[in-house]
Formats: C-alpha cells, structure tokens, sequence
C-alpha cells in the first residue's frame, strides 16, 4: 500500500543522533528517524520534550542558546548540519514550515494573496508575477478557501482562524517543498475546524507527494492524521510505530502511559460528576438573555448589528461544575462578558445571589464582584505584567479593603500554598513561570475573595494533557474544601466530560442544547452536539461517524443571520421548517432540553424549566 | 521554551523586593556610577561654587575682560580657570549660575510636559469616545500655536520671569507626550490583564493609575531625559530672541548670545555653556541608560 510504495524510494530526510543541547543542557538526544516521499509522520509528547525544537533544528531556524552539537541532517542525502549554507537555502524552497499561530505569521498591512505571490517570487524569481498569482489562486482552491479569487485580495483579518490557517499552508506549499514540517497547526482551531484541516492535509499530501513532519501534543491526532508515530520523551524518541499498532501495542511505558491518561468520551467507567440536588436554590440563573454589537464594516455606509448572544436561559446549582461548549465565534467570551458583568445585556436577566449582574449599579456590581470570580484564558496576557506574584495576589484584597498588610501578605502566602506554587515565589515576576504555574496563579488570585462561583474562561486550553490533569485535581480539591460552584467555559469536549455535570452546547450565540453530562455524551438532542462529538479527537471508535456527521464548511457570520435555525445551512437533516423558524429550547424528559424540531417527535411538555 | 535555570545568587536575589533589585542591578554598572558621580559634582559645584568661591557671576572687572581659559592662549590664571567674559565675569562662575537656572528651567519644564501630557493622555485613551475627542482636540488646538509664538504672545505681555518661562515651554510641549501616551494606553487597556483586574473590582481610577500608569511610563521618562536638553536650548532660543531670563542673571541662552558677538577673539564665552550642556546630559543619559538596561534585564520577557 501506500507505506511498501513508500519505503521503496530514497527517503527525503534521514536524521541520525540528533542531539541538540541548550548550553550544557541537552535538549534533544540521538534522535534518528527518517521520511519518505508521501509519508505523514507524526511527532509527540508533552510540552518541553523537545518537539518544537526538534522541528527548528530541521528547519535551520535555532537560536541562541540552542546549539546541534552532534548528529546528522540528511536532506535528499546531503548533510544540512555540515552544511549552513545550504541549509539556509533550502528553508522557504525545499523545506517549509507551518506555525500554530497563522494570525502572527501573516502580514496585516498586505492582502494575502500578495504576500503569497511575495513568497514564491523570493524563493523562485524565475516565475511572473502573473503565473504567481494564478498559482496561489489554484492552490487557494487546492484547500478550499471559497471564491480564492476573491479571497485573493483580502487582508488577514478578513480571513477566519481556519482560513489563515489554510493559507499559512498555501504559503508553505507554493514553493512545492518536499517537506513540510507543521508545527502544531492544529492546536490553536476549533475541533470542527481542525478535523477540516487534517482532512485537508492528508488530501494534499497525496496531490503533491509531500513528505509532512506533523508535530502535535495530543495523541488521537496524531494517531489520525499520520502513517507512523513517533513518541518523544525529554528529548529521546520513546518509540516509533504506525498508528494502530502503538496504540495496540505500545512498546515504551511513556506511551502505555499516554494512552492511559487519555480521557474517554464514551467509556462507560468514565465517571460524570454526580448532579447535586440537595440545593434547589440556583446559584445563578440565566432567563433569556441577549446580547447585540453594532459594528461597521468595510466599505458599508451604516451599522451592521452583530448578534453575539441570543435566547440564553440556563440554571446553575450550588456545588454544580456547569460546562458551556461550542466553537470560536459560537459567543462563548460574549456570554462570560455578560456574567461577569463586565458588560450589559439588551434585554434578560442574570439573577446572581438575588440580584440582577446586568441592571446592578456599578458600586453595588463592584460589591457582587467578591461573590464570583473570572480565570481568564490566556495565561500570558491575563496577569499584570512586571508585578511580582506576592502583589498579584494581594491586589484583590486591596481593592476590597480586605485585611491589614501582614494579613493580606499570609494570606497569598497560603493561597500559594494551596494551588502548589512554591513559597519562595512570592517576591518573583511571573517571567519564569510556565503556563501551568501561571493558570495557578489565576486561580489563586480568583479564590483568594473566597468567591461562591468561578468562571473558568478556556482556563485549560492552552495547557497541555499532564497539565490539564494537575489542574482539575486542583479544582476538584479545592471544590471539596470551598464549595465553589465552577462554570466551566470551553471548546474541549473530553475536558468537559471529565468534570462537568450539565452542559450547555452553543452555536451562533444561542444555547442549542442543555443536558446531563451522560445524557449529551450518549443521546445528544441536537445535530451540531453530534457533529461536535464526530469531530472530537478521541482514539475509541467513534459514537458518531463523522462521515455523517462532520460540517462541511464554517459556520455563517453572525451579522445579517437567516431567519429560522441558524444550523439549518450546515445541518445534514435541515428540512423547510428549519429554514423558516427558529426552534426554542424544549424539553426532551431527564431534565434535557434541546432546540430542534427533530425532537418534536418525543412529547413535548409545555412548561418551560430549565433545570 | 523557557527554561529558568536558578543558580544560588540567583535564588538570593529572587527573595528581593524587585525594585531593590533594579537599583541594585542598576548600581552595579560602572556608567551608571560616572553618571552618578559626575551628576553630583555638578549639582554641588553648581550650588556651592558661585558662593564658596566669592566669585560674583555678575560683578563687572573690565581690567580682567577676556581673559583665557587655563593654559590656553596669554594672561590665563588660575583665579578665572575657565577664564573671562567681555565685560570681566568670571566664566566658571557664570558658566554654574547659568547651569542652575538652566537645569531648573529644563527639569521643571519637562516634568511638567510629562505630567500634563501623561494624565491627558491617560484619560484620553482609557474612556476613549467623547472624552478622547475633547481632550485630543485640545491637543490639536495646542499643536496648531507655534512655540515662538505663544512664547512671545505670554512672555511679551507679562514679565518674562523664570516661572512663566517654565509654564510656556511646558504648555508647548505637552501634546506630544499626550499623544503617545494616548495610543499606549489605547493598546494596553484591551488586554486581558485589565479585564482581569475589573473582574475583581478594580475601579478605573485605580486600574489607570496602579496598573497601566507604572507600566508605560518609565519608558516615557526615559525619553523625557533626552527632552531636558532640548528645553535647555529652547530657554536659550528664548534668550537669544531677548524673552528668556533677563540679564544680569546669567543662564546658558544669555550667555551664548553674549559670546557670540565675540566667537572670534574669545571663542571660550560661547563654549563653555555648551561644555558643561554636553557634560550634564551625558551623566543623566548615563544614569537613565543603565538604570533602563536593569529594568529590561530583571522584567525580561514578563
């Protein structure tokens, strides 16, 4: 098959005891592995095992203190470490690289199509500029961005995440490399989306007979989008299999660990957080909520209106962990906005404690604020740069006048203490901390209030599986220990199954399903739930296939939306009523609720709860 | 990647203050001590000299006019090291009084500038909307008035006295500080360490001034070095036009355009000013430069 028929021919890069040091440090040790022409290989591990690293050494793009200081890189059979020269010019022509962060890497002063044609006229000055333009136009289609042409002329903030992300690829491949290394392309898209470009890349890959280095940290892609696996661990390649066969039999204990760790959708000893009924008194409760931005476009004379939220009405319990899921764009962030009370909805109610977060007069909101807390996404730009972690802490309790000095400095000191930041840290600046001693920062300082609910904005999602795990033990912990209430906001499926007891999914600012975690995992109500759960990265054979299920392209712009369900264009079962009225939210029985006419079937109950 | 490694001096040094830290770090640079030094013996000869040395900068001595500077040209001596005015005047003396008012005038104004620009800046790019369009057109209203002539207009009308001359060059300099300040303040206040900070109930006030203030405003200062020297030449450029501070007290502008009827034959009138201008400001920019430099290597990338 495809592997044999790649084995024949010569291999296009031959790496043999690689090592790559830091200083003294060695980064990556005797790492040998080769590609052939065709063939996808994927690398994995957690961060910090070298991927990255890994992927610029072949890429001739270390810098200091990186350092290869033994081994060889064979390109088509010529040594790039002996050589610099031809290494360098081999990078952008022969060798390309993919990023995982598209909106960095393009250009926002030019359209795309020029920095396109900009790129393959620098590696190939031979080529016109009109053969150029119509080259990427061709490879624009090659990975479907609709009406290229058009496409072509836009600038990159016109362009989705996906969009960019597909001609970040473009640009790799216009100079028809014969590899291509993709550094995490993945991570930073919504599933949906992801599930696209994978799909998009093994496509190419068989057009163009490009070799592809696919580094990623999350093992069921890996495993899905590659001919062969190989497993990193602090630097040293663990093993190396095709897919199944690791995950069948894994030969290093790094990996049968990996496999282990995986959260499972489906297994029926995944244990869904029990629902807490003791207290019938909601927490907060969410009564039709709507949010509207106007904006103006390019080129248009008036406003457009924005729908971000829509029709949101959900409860949530004292000592529940509640999930909100959906892609980018589905106004997740709007809706934590609103509860937040950082801004006002149009129209609703958001009953928090007795009062309303929306109508609530400033110094009164400023009051509710100890009462419930926000752990914002980004681990880097959440915290106050240039402060030591000792003032990040106590900064909360300044600005409620909590405690006199002595007491305010105990109390971060034990704050730190509970989420496992070291003593000593006190007086550092977050400069050296990683990710996860950053995100337990920001849980320390949200807690320090000692608030009744925490809202967990994407918190996780720039962590990686091992850090991931750490922290819910955290939350789970300190959940026993304060009684905090948790409403977990995120795009991770496998997240929100692991900790959450009811989950509300959103799409195009509306709640298009509320259910028990079982309930949505097993039964899902709604059609997009079954795409979402078609598209997550899970290696169990799948509930749901994505053949049937996965959307074709990306959801429609929340400005001028279609009257009736706003999923009916991307719904494989849309029928007329779809596309004429909106559903509402109905309960399906089991304390469900979904807003589908596919459901109309089951009896309806005409009193609205939302419980 | 980051990768922290912690040596012992390092985990000393961790348990700091940061601040404590900075000056430390600043300190231990050998510019930053010239800098320093220089910067002292200055002020003190400055504020000591003129009276220690019994030396009026103003009293007349036409038997001892233009007299050269040490060891150059005939008749130096020591009691004028820097040598003699046309009318007499000892030039070190004057040359110290004039590095006095000049360095009041150039440091009040551009605090001044730094203040006025700092806060309308704030506020114009923290509330944006209808508080930004005012202010900024008050900017650009100011921007619009030419220095000299606003300087004439204010200094013709009222006596031209050294507080009125720090009030004009300030108002004429402040709206550039404000627009820069205003467009980093635009970017910071979008980030999500501010949102943070409202989420747990900071006001504006205190995310403005405790949190975005701090931040932006050392780099600010550090250009504001470079503009005392600028406002020192515009007193002088005042002076020259005869609306600087009037004679007999000496500062750097009177003095040049003295010195320059006689640049021919006593050439050290005009220069000295210049000299100890050079000197000053290459001990502050010293100073601020290290001090800049351990600010960037102990906040590194955070």
């Amino acid at each position: 098959m495809k592997m044999e028929e790649a084995m024949k021919s010569a291999p296009v890069l031959q790496v043999s005891n690689l090592t790559v040091a830091a200083g003294e440090r060695e980064i990556l040790s005797a790492i040998s592995f080769e590609i052939h022409p065709r063939e996808i290989l994927s690398v994995i591990g957690e961060s910090g095992s070298g991927k990255t690293v890994l992927a610029r050494a072949i890429a001739s793009w270390l810098s200091d203190p990186l350092r290869i200081t033994g081994g060889e890189i064979r390109f088509r059979g010529q040594d790039l470490v002996k050589n610099p020269g031809l290494a360098r010019k081999l990078a952008g022509r022969e060798i390309a690289y993919v990023g995982g962060n598209p909106a960095g890497a393009l250009d926002p002063t030019m359209t795309v199509g020029a920095q396109l044609v900009e790129k393959l006229r620098a590696v190939r000055p031979d080529i016109s500029a009109t053969e150029a333009k119509k080259k990427a136009i061709q490879l624009l289609n090659a990975v479907r961005i609709p009406s290229a042409h058009k496409r072509f002329e836009e600038y990159p903030f016109q362009y989705s995440g996906g969009m960019m992300q597909r001609a970040m690829i473009v640009d790799a491949l216009i100079s028809d490399p014969a590899l291509l290394i993709a550094d995490n392309i993945t991570q930073p898209l919504d599933v949906t989306v992801a599930a696209q470009i994978l799909k998009l890349m093994r496509d190419l890959n068989a057009q163009f007979s490009t070799a592809v280095l696919f580094i990623c940290s999350s093992l069921p892609v890996a495993c899905d989008a590659s001919d062969r696996v190989m497993v990193l661990n602090a630097g040293k390649v663990a093993e190396m299999q095709p897919p199944r066969a690791l995950i069948a039999d894994p030969k290093s204990a790094y990996t049968a660990k990996l496999i282990q760790e995986l959260p499972k959708l489906w297994d029926e000893s995944t244990r869904a957080p029990g629902e807490e009924r003791d207290a019938p008194v909601p927490v907060l409760s969410i009564r039709d909520v709507a949010k509207a931005y106007k904006i103006r476009r390019r080129g248009e004379a008036g406003l457009s209106v924005v729908q971000a939220v829509r029709n949101v009405s959900f409860d949530v319990f004292q000592g529940d962990n509640f999930g909100v899921v959906g892609e980018s764009g589905c106004g997740k962030s709007s809706l934590m906005r609103l509860l937040t009370g950082l801004e006002r909805p149009d129209h609703g109610q958001i009953i928090f404690d007795g009062e309303d977060v929306g109508t609530a007069s400033a110094a009164t909101l400023r009051g509710m604020r100890k009462k419930f807390q926000l752990v914002l996404q980004d681990p880097y730009g959440s915290l106050p740069p240039q402060w030591p972690i000792g003032k990040i802490l106590e900064e909360p309790l300044k600005i409620h006048g909590i405690g006199s000095a002595a007491e305010r400095r105990d109390r971060a000191r034990a704050v730190m203490n509970e989420v496992g930041l070291p003593d000593s840290y006190y007086n550092h600046l977050t400069g050296g901390l990683s990710a996860g001693q950053r995100q337990r920062l920001n849980v320390a300082r949200a807690m320090i209030l000692e608030p009744k609910l925490l809202i967990m904005d994407e918190t996780l999602s720039a962590l990686d599986q091992t850090e991931q795990g750490k922290l819910l033990d955290l939350f789970e912990r300190l959940q026993a220990l304060h009684g905090f209430t948790y409403i977990f906001i995120s795009h991770d499926l496998t997240m929100v199954r692991r900790v959450c007891s009811r989950i509300a999914v959103m799409y195009l600012g509306e709640v298009v399903e509320v259910a028990p975690n079982e309930r949505l995992f097993f039964d899902p109500g709604h059609p997009y739930s079954r795409a979402l759960l078609s598209a997550a990265p899970t290696l169990e054979t799948r509930r749901y296939r994505p053949e049937d299920c996965l959307l074709e392209g990306e959801p429609p712009s929340p400005i001028d939306l279609p009257p009736g369900c706003a999923f009916a264009s991307r719904c494989p079962h849309a029928f007329d009523r779809c596309r004429a009225e909106n559903p509402v939210l109905r309960d399906r029985g089991g304390r469900a609720l979904a807003a589908c006419f596919l459901n109309d079937e089951t009896p309806a109950v005409s009193e609205k709860t939302y419980a | 990647m980051s990768v922290t490694t912690l040596d012992p001096a390092a985990r000393v040094a961790a348990a700091q203050t940061v601040s404590s830290r900075i000056w430390r770090e600043a300190f231990a640079s050998i510019e930053f001590r010239i800098g320093l030094i220089v910067f002292i013996l200055l002020v003190l000869a400055a504020a000591l000299y003129p009276e220690l040395s019994g030396l009026d900068p103003t009293k007349l001595s036409v038997r001892e006019k233009l007299i050269p500077p040490l060891f150059l040209g005939e008749g130096w001596t020591w009691k004028h090291p820097l040598g003699t005015d046309q009318l007499g005047r000892d030039m070190l003396s004057r040359a110290l009084t004039g590095l006095r008012y000049s360095l009041l005038i150039g440091v009040a104004t551009t605090v001044l500038m730094l203040i006025v620009g700092a806060l309308i800046g704030l506020f114009a790019g923290y509330y944006g909307g209808r508080v930004d369009m005012v202010l900024m057109r008050l900017t650009d209203a100011q921007l619009a008035i030419p220095m000299i002539i606003l300087a004439i207009t204010i200094l013709g009308v009222s006596r031209p006295t050294i507080p009125s001359i720090i009030l004009v060059l300030g108002l004429a300099g402040w709206p550039v500080y404000a627009r820069v300040m205003r467009s980093t303040v635009m970017a910071e206040a979008k980030k999500e360490y501010v949102r943070g900070a409202m989420v747990l109930g900071a006001t504006n006030l205190r995310i403005m001034f405790l949190l975005i203030l701090p931040l932006l405003l050392p780099p600010m200062a550090f250009v504001a070095v470079l503009d005392i020297a600028r406002m020192m030449i515009f007193e002088s450029v005042l002076g020259f036009i005869g609306l600087g501070v009037q004679p007999p007290t000496p500062t750097f502008g009177n003095i040049i355009s003295d010195g320059r009827k006689y640049i021919m034959n006593a050439w050290w009138i005009a220069t000295m000013p210049g000299v100890f201008l050079v000197i000053t400001l290459t001990s502050i920019n010293l100073m601020g430069a290290a001090l800049e430099r351990a600010r960037n290597k102990i906040y590194g990338g955070a």
